[in-house]
């Protein structure tokens, strides 16, 4: 059992490593700021909550605390991501390559 | 078995690596950040992978109590950042 344990919390870490990887990449690579918020939302979503799988299952003990701290990062990453895209849009910085931009019209000018 | 824990404990380590370099890199973003988005973006990011390695040295050190360390920090980044998207989006806080 101890085995099959193990197996699974290296499997969980080096997974959570990747989606670390790929979201900091992201972040540098991706051309404007909304697209790097997307790519950071990888990282603290995916990245920590399968560092965290592998952490409940690494310490038998620690489960409970990291089922609770997967929560809250499920529930707080979208909701700082969204803070800081409004906080962009609302000092108006600008899309780049953007088809159609819907938010236009939306978003008060700073008169 | 011996090897299983062996193997565990490198990986936690390259991956504990890893993290720090991925940190040093986002710190150098926010140091060239274009503008102010970019460094906040890089700062969540820097507390996010903070968190990563707090998780993992509750693997390596096999104590729970970093667990409790990284749910403090979780809490808090959140809040510190909501805040500071406020005060940059509106130019005051309350």
């Amino acid at each position: 059992m101890n085995l099959f344990l193990q197996v699974i919390a290296i499997l969980a870490v080096v997974v959570g490593t990747l989606f670390s990887v790929v979201g900091v990449v992201g972040f540098i690579r991706l051309p404007d700021v909304y697209t790097r918020l997307h790519a950071t939302g990888k990282v603290g979503v995916f990245g920590v909550v399968f560092l965290l799988v592998a952490a409940a299952f690494g310490e038998p003990l620690g489960w409970g605390r990291g089922l609770f701290l997967i929560l809250l990062l499920v529930i707080t990453g979208p909701a700082t991501a969204h803070a800081i895209g409004s906080a962009a849009n609302r000092i108006g910085l600008p899309r780049k390559g953007a088809e159609r931009d819907d938010l236009v019209y939306t978003s008060k000018s700073k008169s | 078995m011996k090897t299983l824990e062996i193997i565990f404990t490198d990986i936690l380590y390259v991956s504990l690596l890893i993290h720090i370099v991925l940190m040093s890199v986002a710190f150098y973003r926010v140091w060239r950040g274009e503008n102010v988005i970019d460094r906040l973006l890089g700062l969540d990011l820097l507390s996010t992978l903070t968190l990563a390695v707090l998780v993992l040295l509750s693997l390596i050190n096999q104590r729970i109590i970093y667990l409790d360390i990284a749910l403090g920090l979780a809490a808090l980044g959140f809040v510190g950042m909501i805040a500071l998207a406020k005060y940059v989006a509106d130019e005051q806080m309350f």
